[in-house]
């Protein structure tokens, strides 16, 4: 059975793409399609999201009341659901930047490069 | 959060759009139709994964698997009709036991009445004497009480009583309060019809002439007739006004009789003979029930009135001497405030008895579900097989059980309601309907349901377990035939053996104990035979007769009732022996002035016919009867009883003394007042009887003359050569010839009469409760001992034929099987006596002359299990030993 390798790698990943998808909707609603796209684009293609593990994730998310969701039509006209960072999405979005930039820069101090400036 | 749920179809969608999305931006970036749609699915990864953790992660697979469990348990039962009957109707009657207890329970303890602040009202009781119990209050004690204390909200009382209630020339004899005019505002009480009393109305003496109809009474009596209000009817004879009809829910302030009618407290002055209620402190008439400020515990209130009765019995030491206050939360002051009510303490033991036999129950529920799980075992293996995990299967078996509760719940319900039922039918207060009214209020809902489900989890869960545990390879290969004689499952199964047996033993024991205490109190010596003799009770004051009618009716009563066939002899009393009524009063003895601070004695009191100590063959010790010549005019008299002969007057001779009841002054020089004002000698002593209470020792009790203390209500008592029961229509007809529309009641053989409230009662229904819990425990673990045996012959049907081809008789296979069940029973038997040994010794304040661990029904109890046991496995030991050695080997 494979359940238990599906939730190691959900572990693994919970993290980094909840956060990315906060991140990414704090320029405004955007559906799963366009979220996983936008990541793509503005880590320029370096992280790929296997799109339907997006969708647990924005479950979760949701579920925990950080971002709400509604059906919306999208630019092509097409009707999707679209999702919008609430309130306390927002907080947590911000506490768990702080937490990344803080190991990011930590593991940069250790590896002795300048990767972690930026 | 449920209702955040989102549905599989919704999401699907939200999929879909996905993937349209993104096979469209592909398309711009010149990729073809196909392509696109084609990496657009490829980039998502596996879609039928994503669903289904979208709806493993949802609340729907809950649904959907607890629907799935459902549908199943109800196909598996309806398949198995048999089984689920059995379980069922077990199940049924341990929580019909359950359900019967406690609403008794929640009628005693629990239920609020249906007022206002219902949580804050309580009784307000005063006594004496240190070692009474609290009791009615004078009207102007009330209302001393009520202007002084501030610890209240507010105060009213009501005084209950026996009234005639005429209309169109016939008249009820109702069961009615006097009640002051904030009665019903202070209860918050609003009219079915009509008005209630209003404010002021009918609190000065003979004011008022209305009255309000209890709303079962307009609904008997007046057929629930809305035109019933402006009707005039008499009370006592006195024309009053129907205004209203109370509402529906509201029974009246006293808890398990409902009350027929209610009117103003002024109506007390020309209802009854005496008009001292007003004006006597002695009077003590009033319950009284109070609302608590809010933030005032009972006990503050106590204390506040204890002051004021402090004050009072300074200000009035002649008849309030010593008197300190009670106040007791409503509830817990039912039926009457007693200072150390019994009622919890029995229903806690009943409670626990009848979880017992639940838990008998539950154990035979859950060996038919071990010895069913032993025919799923395939079934289970093959989910196993299919991918079910084990909570999934744990889940499955424990709705099953859940649904045999949950049906059993139903029916146990009903046979609540039954129980209840039943108990109202028993008169023990004459012929007044005792009302225990099962609701199912949110209580016994609640109750129930929680019984059921632990019900469900007991019976459920480990066969659950066991069955889950199942090693799936093994069971598999063996073709299905399943290994349940493995030796985990012997003790299981033996285990629950035991606790049945140990259960029943409990409840037996205690059933035991019950049964000898009625035995012993059935064996008293009442001091009176209540063999062959017939109660008619009377009063002409329910037609409103006057003295001298009422006199002349009486004597033409018991002149006819002794020229009755089958009559030996017949005389009037005021009060039956252990009736729901009775009269007592303070006796102040000649020449034994009080000290300061001390309270004239009390004594019971009966007014009587010459012939009333030997319709009742009552020995008269010392002195004479009364005779014709005792009349109104004659010099007073008196019969007292041996302990009041002894406690006033110890070491003297009784005959001859006088006492008065009046006051320690003696008689009042005008005796135009009656025998109440004057001194009364005593001419007899009579053997002590047992008039009040079955096991109280007798207290001061006297005899008056009828002649010379009038009183209307009257019962005729007739000593009979023949059947009492058959003099009921003759005596009927006789008052009927007499006044066609005076009401006679309780009419009773005195056999019955004694087994009222006051009498066996208690014991009886206490008895039977016991012995009917204590049958269904035995019955119950027999069918148990039965199930576990009869599987394990057939278990071992392999291992018995080995033996019988090997030689053993018949005989030896037969006392095999039987000796290893006794093993078991024994074992239970014996755990069960030991813990009802610790359990009996909670009874010991309800036992009369048998100690709590008697050992008559011990032994008794272990015999009866023991016997029991052999007969219920004796069926499956003659399988046993009837096997056919040649059958069982081939079998394999």
């Amino acid at each position: 059975m494979s359940t238990r390798e599906d939730k190691d790698r959900l572990e693994l990943l919970q993290g980094t793409l909840d956060l990315l998808i906060l991140r990414t909707l704090i320029f405004g609603p955007q559906h799963g399609q366009g979220i996983a796209r936008a990541i793509e684009q503005t880590s320029e293609d370096e992280l790929f999201v296997e799109h339907g593990a997006l969708y647990p994730a924005l479950q979760r998310l949701e579920s925990r009341g950080w971002i709400s969701a509604a059906w919306g039509i999208s630019r092509n006209n097409r009707k999707a659901r679209f999702y919008r960072l609430t309130q306390r999405g927002r907080k947590q979005l911000a506490k768990e930047a702080a937490k990344w930039n803080r190991l990011a820069a930590a593991i940069g101090r250790i590896l002795g490069t300048e990767a972690a400036e930026g | 959060m449920f209702g955040r749920k989102r549905k599989p179809s919704d999401f699907d969608a939200e999929v879909e759009a996905h993937l349209a999305l993104e096979a469209e931006r592909l398309k711009e970036q010149g990729q073809s139709d196909d392509e696109a749609r084609m990496a657009a699915r490829r980039a998502f990864g596996n879609v039928t994964q994503t669903r289904e953790r979208f709806y493993e992660s949802g609340r729907w697979i809950w649904w959907d698997h607890l629907w799935q469990d459902v549908r199943f348990g109800v196909r598996m039962l309806r398949k198995n009709p048999g089984f689920t009957m059995a379980a069922v109707l077990t199940l049924a009657l341990g929580i019909g036991a359950n359900t019967a207890i406690f609403s008794l329970g929640n009628v005693f303890l629990f239920r609020p009445l249906p007022v206002k602040e219902a949580d804050r009202l309580t009784v307000v009781a005063v006594k004496y004497r240190a070692d009474d119990d609290p009791g009615q209050l004078s009207y102007l004690d009330y209302q001393d009480f009520r202007k002084q204390a501030d610890v209240f909200t507010n105060m009213t009382f009501y005084d209950l009583n026996l009234a005639g209630l005429g209309y169109r020339g016939h008249a009820d004899r109702v069961i009615m309060a006097f009640v002051p005019s904030n009665f019903f505002t202070m209860l918050g009480l609003r009219p079915a019809l009509g008005r209630l009393i209003a404010p002021n109305e009918g609190d000065e003496p003979k004011s008022g002439p209305v009255v309000v109809l209890g709303h079962s009474y307009w609904l008997s009596r007046f057929n629930g007739d809305p035109g019933v209000i402006g009707t005039s009817v008499t009370l006592d004879g006195q024309m009053v006004t129907v205004i209203g009809v109370v509402p529906e829910q509201f029974t009246g302030p006293y808890n398990i009789v409902e009350l027929d009618a209610y009117a103003p407290v002024g109506m007390v002055a020309s209802a009854r003979e005496y008009a001292s209620f007003f004006t006597d402190r002695r009077d003590t008439e009033l319950r009284v029930l109070a609302t608590l400020k809010p933030g005032v515990t009972a006990r503050q209130a106590e204390t506040a009135l204890n002051v004021i009765a402090g004050r009072l019995a300074k200000a009035y030491p002649q008849t309030n001497q010593g008197e300190t206050a009670r106040v007791i939360p409503e509830r817990l002051a039912r039926p009457e405030p007693a200072v150390e009510s019994s009622i919890p303490l029995v229903t806690t033991i009943f409670l626990v008895m009848v979880s017992l036999v639940l838990l008998v129950a539950c154990f035979n529920v859950a060996n038919l579900l071990l010895a069913r799980a032993a025919a799923r075992q395939r079934e289970i293996a093959v989910r196993a097989a299919m991918g079910a995990t084990r909570a999934r299967l744990i889940r499955q078996m424990l709705t099953e059980s859940m649904l045999l509760a949950m049906a059993g719940a139903l029916g146990g319900a009903l046979i609540g309601s039954w129980v209840i039922s039943g108990l109202e039918k028993l008169r023990p207060l004459g012929d007044f309907a005792l009302r225990l009214a099962f609701t199912f209020d949110w209580r016994v809902f609640s109750y129930v349901s929680g019984v059921a489900l632990a019900a469900g989890i007991v019976a459920g869960l480990a066969p659950a377990l066991r069955v889950s545990r199942t090693n799936l390879n093994n069971t598999l290969r063996e073709g299905g035939r399943g290994l349940l004689g493995d030796t985990g499952r012997h003790w299981l199964r033996n285990g629950l053996v035991i606790a049945q047996v140990a259960g029943s033993v409990i409840v037996l024991v205690a059933a035991g104990l019950f049964t000898r205490s009625l035995t012993n109190a059935e064996s008293i010596d009442l001091g009176y035979d209540p063999h062959h003799v017939l109660n008619v009770n009377l009063d002409p004051k329910l037609q409103g007769y006057d003295q001298p009618r009422a006199e002349a009716f009486f004597r033409q009563l018991l002149s006819r009732a002794k020229a009755l066939p089958g009559v030996e002899s017949a005389s009037l009393a005021f009060s039956v022996p252990l009736g729901y009524y009775s009269d007592g009063t303070s006796v102040y003895v000649e020449g034994q002035p009080l000290l300061q601070g001390q309270r004239a004695p009390g004594a019971g009191i009966n007014c009587v016919t010459p012939d009333y100590f030997s319709s009742l063959r009552m020995k008269i010790l010392e002195g004479r009867a009364f005779t014709d010549a005792d009349t109104s005019t004659s010099a007073p008299v008196a019969i007292v009883n041996q302990t009041m002969a002894e406690h006033l007057w110890p070491k003297q001779d009784a005959l001859g003394r006088r006492f008065s009841l009046g006051g320690s002054e003696g008689p009042f020089k005008s005796s135009s007042q009656g025998a109440r004002r004057q001194w009364v000698t005593v001419v007899g002593v009579v053997r002590n009887a047992r008039l009040q209470g079955l096991l109280d020792t007798p207290g001061n009790f006297f005899y008056v003359p009828q002649t010379q203390s009038y009183k209307s209500t009257h019962v005729l008592q007739l000593r009979t050569s023949v059947a009492p029961q058959s003099l009921i229509v003759p005596v009927e007809s006789l008052v009927r010839d007499l006044d066609p529309n005076l009401p006679v009641y309780d009419v009773m053989t005195m056999d019955r009469a004694v087994a009222g409230a006051n009498g066996y009662f208690l014991f009886k229904v206490g008895a039977s409760f016991a012995a009917s819990l204590g049958a269904l425990g035995l019955l119950l673990a027999m069918v148990g001992v039965y199930g576990v045996v009869s599987y394990g012959v057939s278990q071992r049907k392999h291992e018995i034929g080995i033996r019988m081809a090997l030689g053993a008789e018949r005989g030896s296979v037969l006392a095999l099987v039987i000796r290893q069940a006794l093993v078991l029973v024994g074992a239970g038997v014996v755990v069960g006596a030991l813990a009802a040994l610790g359990v009996s010794r909670l009874l010991v304040s309800l036992l009369v002359g048998v100690p709590s661990y008697d050992p008559l029904t011990f032994v008794c109890v272990s015999a009866l299990m023991l016997a029991v046991a052999v007969a219920a496995c004796y069926i499956p030991a003659r399988r046993a030993a009837r096997v056919d050695p040649m059958v069982a080997l081939r079998y394999e």
